[in-house]
């Protein structure tokens, strides 16, 4: 066997995992598509169908209609996701410049603080995180959700800077001594160059709040502010273990929104996930 | 370009904000027509919202005071719970009456005695077993809106089928099970085809079953009693289940049986002969069985045959929580729902029989469903009883599913699995009876709002 | 501390004080509170009632607490291995650099976008004992055993058999590892090319290089998503919370302490008690943390070390 189809046979061998892999990935998808187009007596099956024998397109509609307010918990998820996105690019900006171009005393020390606070999952402090809110008289509404990330995440403090110190200390000081301010500086200078890692830490936040559950069930009461996951999940409880056509049809319409945004910004997302681990 | 760019992407987001902040401020607005709006959640959907949407029409119609807003709350005493530990409840709520003495130990509810005597509503108006459920420390702490009776609800094709007699149903759990293994057949896979009957086909009752075998799973004071004779005997009958039928089998069984509301239900599908069911069968029944679907109604069968008639007695109750804004414009519409006619009116919308002691000539007579009269008679049964009325309900109900769980498992013997409940459990009720009897006095006293 | 030291030492902290109140109020201070509420009998509506170490005690007799520590560590023992391995295995075979490489490493990242409700609809559909995919794709396999063997074995219940339930899970959790394995492909670029042509020199085949040349580099990767699938797998709650309806699953196999925390703090009005637990909960992953650290500290390889 000479090297070359030695070389040949690795490839094919490669690519014939990488199919394998692929088919396992994939196949639940298609699975949840397929389930969502068959009529009902269809996914009752046995054997199960692969495919739907017609497509019955009218489950989407159906399965918006059977979740209740299928519209507004996709429009009370996009507010969240607005209010959050904004919040966390402004207040993580601002902390990860602190935390970057300016050396201040204790200022590493600190940020192993930040970093810290990461080993703190939510369920642990969510009851006394819970008691604020309630002292504040924000329990039933959507303050609890995103006014937090006006205050900085760490995970996203961690991201920012990583990115901030990359850029060359000199773009910094010959505006200072052009007479600039700290302020002028970040916003004129850095946050321009800082754009593709404001952007990474914007669909993260994003993806976090369509994402969240466990936040919006202790903090929303009333069904009509509920989120699109709360939604699925009510929806479920509610119907579960039969109308698997229309909870696959609701749970392909609050997937489809986050792989469009995933096709339109896969540089970001890959690489703002690959910088995540890089330095860690 | 870029620097354009920039500056509209800035902007776009602010002039956003601007406007979900005015748009979302637009919910909080007081009516312009000067009523006090009255939040109300509670747990139904679909026809069963209907029917109380209705009278709360019926009532937003009848004045010009109080406007009620309805809405539904699926999982609503753990809503109810964040809501009114978060000081935001709403003003009224409608939970099952087993959640009564959890809320009520930990201060969420008004007292209503007060309330409930200014508006002249009295316990003399109510069947006994129904307004048991209502009070707890000798407190009234909510009103009816729609009570259930449980009993066994049969097949009666299935019965024809294996030979049965379709107008007899068991007198005894003896028979019961005779009749269960005439009916129950397996395909050629070993798969159960048709189930006779199964403990856990709803399971809603599980932790109660001990009160057909003449006993409880508490002292109905101060002490669980999850060892006794009665509790003990009832998870020997699960553990003969997959002794007979096999485990696995019976798992595959309750795996391949889809929602109670559903057309895959086991009993509308006819792949279960008789369950433990409500009032409220009749209606999805009509929904989601087949046409032809022949069925009856009767007292679950317990050991005794003297003893024939035990039942469970329950009422979605109405409760101003602790923190409402307006309790007593939530109590006007609570007590105008408790008219003998408006009562009827939702009663009959959902099948179910009044909670209240004089029925009018025409309810029956128009009543929707034709088997009414059989839930009435169960909840005035002299066996017919409530759930255990426990503080911590949740926990001790789901120590008790899981106790059948893993009899039905076969993991654990029935004695194992009273023993590991009565340990638990017995230690947590010693411990709430404790604190709760330290605080008591102070909080049955405080009338207030928070 | 020179003028300008402190010059600059306002300055970084107005620009980080977003964090430093998010710091105090929602992570300082609500540790702090859980720290005090767990020596009291807390039920939300009425003061806090001092009982000493009585919510501690009761936990170490308590069960469920100890079924759901032993549910959590179960489903971390088995998921955190399996998604590394997986992950790192993924990658490896995505940095051979062959043509339609951008499409596989896509279709192994989508699963990690779905959210987490959905996933858990999802599994539960897909592990669903007679009509789900995972044993449709399952039977024939356990016919051809029964066939050859005469064995008799059926492929199982998932999430409603006890035994199973947890395995469900882990499954459904391998499937949105693309996170990891975009990290770890990153990693794998960073390899330096000299070091492979060097152990080809040394006559080294492929897994004598993944073994002596690529593992050791990329370890601090490794470390690091070790790390952060440790503290999202000690707070499991989403997925399981779903695919049971928030019960429990059968036999109790789905109870994960954060479940078990919000049962006590949000259903048993015991809100003492759930903090202390979450501070258990806590220690346990700073242990765990300090434990992987030291003893990858032996076998991480850093650059210029």
């Amino acid at each position: 066997m000479t090297a070359k189809t030695a070389q040949r046979v690795q490839t094919v061998c490669i690519y014939l995992m990488l199919i394998a892999g692929a088919i396992v990935f994939i196949s639940p998808f298609a699975w949840m598509v397929s389930t969502s187009l068959k009529p009902l007596k269809e996914t009752m099956a046995m054997p199960p169908q692969w495919l739907p024998s017609d497509l019955q397109w009218e489950n989407y509609p159906q399965a918006i209609d059977e979740m209740g307010e299928f519209w507004r918990y996709t429009w009370n998820t996009l507010y969240l996701c607005l209010m959050t996105v904004i919040g966390t690019v402004i207040s993580s900006t601002l902390a990860a410049y602190g935390f970057s171009r300016i050396e201040w005393p204790g200022r590493d020390k600190t940020f192993m603080l930040v970093l810290a606070t990461m080993m703190i999952p939510f369920p642990i402090i969510m009851v006394p995180i819970f008691l604020v809110f309630r002292d504040l008289g924000w329990i039933g509404s959507f303050k609890p959700l995103w006014v937090p990330t006006f205050f900085a995440g760490a995970f996203n403090i961690f991201l920012l800077r990583q990115f901030m110190l990359t850029l060359p200390k000199e773009l910094s000081e010959s505006a200072r001594i052009d007479g600039a301010s700290e302020l002028q500086i970040c916003f004129r200078i850095i946050l321009p160059l800082a754009k593709p890692a404001i952007i990474v830490v914007a669909l993260f936040q994003f993806m976090a709040t369509w994402n969240d559950f466990l936040g919006p069930l202790i903090y929303l009461t009333n069904q009509q502010d509920f989120t699109l996951s709360l939604g699925l999940q009510s929806y479920q409880s509610q119907s579960g273990g039969t109308s698997w056509h229309y909870l696959m049809a609701a749970s392909t319409l609050v997937i489809l929104p986050v792989i469009a945004l995933f096709f339109f910004a896969q540089r970001y997302f890959i690489e703002g996930i690959a910088t995540t681990g890089g330095k860690g | 370009m870029s620097k354009r760019f920039s500056a509209i992407s800035f902007r776009v987001p602010v002039i956003l904000v601007a406007l979900l902040v005015l748009l979302s401020g637009c919910g909080e607005n007081p009516r312009e027509d000067g009523r006090v709006v009255i939040q109300y959640w509670d747990k139904w959907t679909g026809s069963e919202h209907q029917a109380m949407q209705d009278l709360v029409d019926d009532f937003n119609a009848s004045q010009n005071e109080i406007y009620v807003e309805f809405l539904s709350i699926s999982f609503i005493s753990r809503k109810l719970m964040l809501a009114a530990a978060g000081g935001n409840p709403p003003d009224l709520a409608g939970l099952w009456s087993m959640n009564v003495p959890i809320f009520a130990a930990n201060g969420a509810l008004t007292q209503l005695d007060d309330l409930a005597a200014s508006h002249d509503i009295h316990e003399s108006d109510y069947l006994p077993a129904i307004w048991s459920e209502l009070t707890e420390f000798d407190r009234l702490w909510g009103l009816p809106s729609t009570p259930g009776a449980t009993g066994l609800h049969w097949n009666k094709d299935l019965f024809r089928e294996a030979g049965l007699d379709p107008e007899k149903p068991p007198r005894t759990i003896a028979e019961l099970e005779a009749f269960n293994e005439h009916i129950t057949r397996f395909d050629d896979d070993g798969d159960i085809e048709v189930l006779g009957h199964l403990p856990q086909e709803p399971g809603w009752w599980l932790p109660n079953w001990a009160y057909w075998f003449g006993g409880d799973v508490w002292n109905r004071k101060d002490a669980i009693t999850v060892e006794s004779d009665a509790s003990i005997a009832a998870l020997e009958w699960m553990a003969s289940y997959p002794e007979r039928f096999g485990a696995d089998e019976l798992l595959r069984f309750r795996q391949a049986s889809g929602n109670f509301a559903s057309a895959e239900n086991p009993f509308f599908n006819g792949r279960i002969a008789m369950v433990h069911q409500g009032p409220w069968m009749h209606n999805f029944i009509e929904k989601f069985a087949p046409k032809s679907f022949d069925w009856g109604v009767a007292p679950f069968p317990s050991t005794d045959p003297d003893r024939y008639g035990v039942a469970i007695v329950e009422t979605d109750v109405i409760v101003i929580p602790r923190g409402a804004k307006h309790p007593q414009e939530a109590f006007k519409f609570l007590s105008w729902l408790q008219r003998p006619e408006n009562l009827e009116k939702l009663c009959a919308k959902q099948l179910k029989f009044s909670p209240l002691v004089e029925t009018s000539e025409s309810f029956y007579e128009n009543h929707p469903n034709p088997k009414i009269k059989i839930y009435r008679e169960l909840a005035e049964s002299p066996y017919a009883s409530g759930r255990s009325r426990l503080t911590n309900i949740m926990d001790f109900n789901r120590d008790m599913v899981n106790a059948f769980d893993q009899v039905a498992l076969q993991n654990l013997t029935p004695e194992e699995a009273a023993a590991a409940v009565q340990r638990r459990q017995g230690k947590l009720f010693d411990q709430s009876y404790r604190r709760w009897l330290k605080v008591r006095d102070a909080r049955l006293e405080d009338k207030t709002q928070p | 501390m020179t003028r300008q030291e402190r010059q600059r030492l306002r300055t970084g902290l107005m620009f980080i004080s977003p964090w430093i109140v998010g710091f105090l109020v929602l992570n300082l201070y609500p540790f702090l509170s859980s720290a005090y509420l767990s020596f009291h009998d807390y039920a939300v509506l009425s003061k806090p009632v001092f009982i000493g170490t009585e919510n501690y005690s009761d936990m170490l007799a308590d069960e469920l607490f100890w079924k759901s520590i032993w549910n959590t560590i179960y489903f971390a023992a088995i998921s955190i291995p399996l998604n590394l391995i997986i992950a790192l295995f993924l990658a490896i075979l995505l940095n051979f650099d062959l043509p339609g490489k951008k499409i596989f490493r896509t279709i192994y990242f989508l699963p990690s976008l779905v959210p987490l409700v959905c996933l858990g609809v999802l599994w539960r559909w897909l592990l669903n004992g007679q009509l789900g995919l995972v044993n449709t794709v399952l039977r024939p396999i356990t016919d051809t055993a029964n066939a050859l063997f005469g064995s008799d074995v059926a492929p199982p219940n998932w999430l409603v058999d006890p035994e199973f339930a947890k395995l469900g899970l882990i499954f459904a959790s391998a499937w949105g590892v693309g996170n990891a394995v975009v990290i770890f492909l990153a990693g794998l670029q960073d390899v330096p090319r000299t070091l492979y042509e060097a152990a080809d020199l040394d006559g080294c085949n492929f897994w004598q290089k993944t073994w002596h040349v690529t593992l050791p580099i990329i370890s601090p990767v490794i470390y690091f998503n070790g790390i952060m699938s440790l503290i999202m797998s000690f707070q499991v709650f989403a997925v399981p919370y779903v695919m049971t309806d928030g019960q429990e699953g059968p036999g109790r196999s789905l109870l994960f302490t954060a479940t078990y925390i919000f049962f006590n703090a949000f259903e048993n009005w015991r809100m003492g008690y759930a903090c202390a637990i979450g501070l258990i909960l806590f220690l346990i992953i700073l242990a765990l943390t300090l434990l992987a650290t030291k003893v990858s500290e032996r076998h991480i390889y850093y650059a210029g070390k």
